[in-house]
């Protein structure tokens, strides 16, 4: 709105914002699926505007940066394989092989391998990217969803809904090596940085399992309380860990909330509102921003992670997913 | 219109007011002059409470005119109200206040300013015997003391017309003595005009003007020595044989 | 009369009503506790119900607390402007509005300046309220801080003069709970303060006009954009000229030849 206050307030920002976009200016772009009208949306990272809804096979849901950063792998658990998204050109230049109904991956360190849960077969298929082929093929736990690869390469969790458990797989002999019992329903894992810890949600038990790399045991278990909020509705599902350490953010879904721990000592910090059944989240670059796709309310939310504060929610397409950001 | 109009502190002239179908004023006519104490004697309901309302311009008579110093209420109300100083029957000051507080805020609704008002302030607190209370909170004060404050308050932007309207309602002997010797001085010594409103005869001074309101009309109006000349001098019998009330005290 | 001296009458009646403020801590404790206890009660109670939708000025989803805040801040002004207008007539004041009317100033001035008065220290109490809502984490923009302060001016002069209006044409508010339930509570239920008013529209649409058209929907809108850095036409409209008529109006009230105390006597 035309208003000499906000003229005023923006001549002052622009003047602010001056020296900032002197410097080389790191542009970036969000990507965000779109579960129910099958496309990606693609925003600017500056401006949080839509650029560009990239129609793609059906039902997207994980998607996963390549490591050249020039390509998304999207998991289009309908059509029952993986698609490989051209971020130059915006469109899906290549077809992979999955199980059936991939719903979400993890890919390797070296970024040669992509780790996929395939739900309706309790399997982890290990997809060799260069060659489009599936390698192996590891039985687990019922319906298989969060996967995550340590930052060595060396082991994969994988964690089974129905089965309420984390499985850790030898990279080396594609077998399971420890199942750790959590709570009912877990929906994703993340190691920390240096490796020593794995974060799983449980969706259904609304509680994240701090357990260790080394030992496979669980160090703490964290529970979610929102006031004002049926506990059934507070479900753990996306993690995020900061990387210098300090913070941990994780979405609780129809809490419609993210819960901002210590990363270091679990405690809780703050719980920020978002949109409606949020579902994953990913930081901006300089990991100043988190972004979240909120599920229900079909918009992302962004959260400014110096000051902990929501400061903007942005429509995107039919029922956001998962979110990533890329260049 | 009186022919003296402009020498007159106050001239009252066929003012008459209603209340819906209550006549409250019939037909009012009197003069203040400069140095006149002026008791203006009625019992409650007299109308006097209206009339004074009607001088202070809270509202504007049905009828007649009222002018201060020859400026008329109606017409040059502001010139006119800056002429008069008011004594109310409510007590008016603020209690959570110091007594300079309280008068410092009557001088700025004159347009005084701070500088010029604070000598006026101890000037008349001192005339009134409590300069030595300046920074007490009013509510700290007795109701005489307050009383004499309101006075002082009264003063500070030298009016030459002084309304009081029932002024020693709820005082004792001795602030009632005070507050009727101090404005008799004042009429005396600085020419100021006073139009003391009362119910209790025993105010009305040897040398004041007499207006008896009764019902609403001027029953007389004249020195004191002459409206009781039929009586011995006695007012109270002059007053009760006016309004017909009864035998003389 | 010169500059100068309308400049001493404005200081002083400003001076007085700061002095007032400061003196009377039970109406400035009571004018801040009011709004917090709103605030906790109705936060705890319908912390799950809002946070549907994102309505202007916001841009994201917030929390119950967070939407009432500007509508506490409104209601902090209705309460100062009714209670300062009101009690100078009917509570024992009586006499010291009579004091203001005998100074040789025109009557809109004296009005206008007793008016500012009671805004200014409205202001203050609402600046106390963001303090004591920030510790609740309910924090607008820094500059929003400072967008307010006219929204405040303009909307508390506005609710004081409506204040003036009541007391000069209404004899029957005698008391203060009067006007609570007579003019404070509706004013405040039928507006935007406590649901947007779309929200509202769905509910009922009788109350939906009848938010549309109270002035106090207006006056909590143009706080609440303010607030957030932004300016509301549509409400600073509708509030100056809700100002301009109360202020016509208690002109009319307090003028000597027509008003409500000419037709039935000052006590």
């Amino acid at each position: 709105m035309p208003y000499a206050l906000t003229l005023t307030r923006a001549a002052l920002l622009a003047a602010l914002a001056l020296p900032i976009a002197a410097r080389p200016a790191r542009a970036f772009r969000i990507f965000v699926s779109n579960e129910k009208d099958n496309s990606i949306t693609v925003l600017n990272g500056a401006t949080l505007k839509v650029i560009a809804t990239v129609p793609v096979g059906a039902r997207p849901r994980g998607i996963v940066l390549s490591n050249d950063r020039k390509s998304l792998y999207i998991c289009t658990s309908d059509a029952d394989h993986i698609e490989v998204l051209d971020l130059a050109t915006l469109k899906v230049d290549r077809i992979l092989p999955s199980g059936a109904d991939p719903e979400f991956m993890a890919l390797s360190p070296d970024g040669k391998t992509l780790y996929v849960a395939n739900e309706n077969n309790s399997e982890v298929s290990v997809l060799d990217i260069a060659a489009s082929q599936v390698t192996a093929e590891i039985p687990v736990g019922v319906e298989p969803e969060g996967m995550a690869v340590s930052p060595d390469g060396k082991t994969v969790v994988c964690t089974s809904e129905t089965t309420s458990m984390a499985h850790f797989i030898d990279v080396a002999t594609h077998t399971v090596i420890a199942s750790v019992l959590v709570g009912t329903r877990p929906r994703f894992a993340v190691f920390t940085k240096d490796g020593s810890k794995v974060w799983v949600s449980s969706e259904v038990a609304g509680t994240v399992a701090i357990i260790d790399a080394a030992d496979h045991k669980i160090l703490q278990t964290l529970h979610f309380s929102v006031p004002g909020v049926p506990q059934d509705a507070v479900q753990a599902v996306g993690i995020n860990l900061t990387a210098d350490g300090k913070y941990a953010f994780v979405d609780l879904g129809p809490a419609n909330r993210v819960v901002v721990i210590d990363q270091q000592t679990g405690k809780i910090l703050n719980y920020l509102l978002v949109g409606q059944r949020v579902w994953h989240n990913a930081f901006s670059p300089d990991q100043k921003f988190l972004y979240t796709a909120n599920g229900i309310s079909n918009d992302m939310s962004v959260i400014d992670i110096k000051r902990l504060v929501v400061t903007q929610s942005v429509p995107v397409g039919q029922s956001p997913w998962g979110v990533v950001v890329g260049p | 219109m009186v022919p003296d109009l402009p020498q007159a502190a106050l001239a009252v002239a066929g003012v008459s007011h209603s209340f819906g179908p209550r006549r409250v004023l019939r037909d009012v006519s009197f003069t203040v002059h400069p140095g006149d104490f002026t008791s203006l004697l009625g019992l409650n309901g007299a109308g006097k409470t209206t009339l004074f309302a009607l001088i202070t311009r809270l509202y504007h008579s049905r009828a007649g005119t009222i002018s201060v110093l020859g400026h008329d209420m109606r017409h040059e109300p502001l010139k006119a109200l800056a002429r008069l100083g008011v004594v109310f029957q409510q007590p008016t000051l603020d209690l959570d206040l110091s007594v300079r507080q309280n008068l410092h805020y009557q001088a700025s609704l004159h347009g005084l300013s701070r500088a010029t008002a604070e000598p006026r302030i101890v000037t008349e607190l001192d005339r009134v015997g409590l300069a030595d209370r300046i920074d007490d909170r009013v509510r700290n004060l007795s109701g005489g003391q307050r009383r004499r404050v309101e006075l002082a308050r009264s003063l500070l932007h030298t009016p030459s017309l002084l309304l009081l309207d029932e002024p020693t309602v709820g005082l004792d002997i001795e602030s009632r003595r005070f507050l009727l010797a101090h404005v008799r001085d004042l009429c005396r010594q600085t020419g100021l005009g006073v139009l003391w409103a009362t119910h209790l005869i025993d105010e009305v001074v040897p040398e004041a003007r007499v207006i008896v309101l009764h019902h609403g009309q001027v029953l007389a109006d004249g020195p004191r020595t002459t409206i009781t000349a039929a009586h011995q001098g006695d007012i109270g019998a002059a007053f009760a044989t006016l309004t017909h009330e009864g035998q003389p005290a | 009369m010169k500059a100068r001296a309308w400049l001493a009458c404005l200081g002083g009646i400003l001076l007085r009503e700061a002095l007032r403020w400061m003196g009377q801590r039970g109406r400035f404790i009571s004018a801040l506790v009011r709004p917090l206890l709103w605030l906790g009660v109705f936060a705890a109670g319908f912390h799950f119900v809002l946070g549907l939708s994102i309505t202007p000025p916001y841009k994201t989803y917030i929390p119950y607390e967070v939407y009432i805040a500007p509508g506490l801040c409104g209601m902090i002004q209705l309460f100062n402007g009714m209670q300062s207008s009101l009690s100078m007539v009917y509570d024992r004041e009586m006499g010291s509005m009579r004091l203001l009317m005998v100074s040789p100033f025109p009557r809109w001035y004296l009005l206008s300046a007793k008016l500012l008065a009671g805004v200014l220290v409205s202001i203050v109490q609402v600046a106390i309220f963001f303090i004591c809502a920030s510790a609740w984490g309910i924090v607008a923009p820094p500059s929003g801080y400072l967008a307010v302060l006219p929204a405040l001016l303009v909307s508390g002069l506005m609710l004081g003069a409506l204040g003036l209006v009541l007391s000069s044409f209404i004899r029957q508010l005698e008391n203060f709970a009067g006007v609570m339930n007579f003019v404070i509570f509706p004013m405040f239920f039928a507006s935007s303060a406590l649901y947007p008013l779309w929200r509202v529209g769905q509910s009922s649409p009788g109350l939906y006009w009848i938010s549309q058209v109270n002035p106090f929907t207006h006056a909590v809108e143009l706080i609440r954009f303010a607030l957030y850095d932004r300016f509301n036409p549509v409400a600073a409209a509708v509030v100056l000229a809700y100002l301009a008529l109360f202020m016509a109006l208690a002109l009319i009230g307090y003028d000597p030849g027509r008003g409500m105390l000419a037709r039935k006597g000052s006590d």
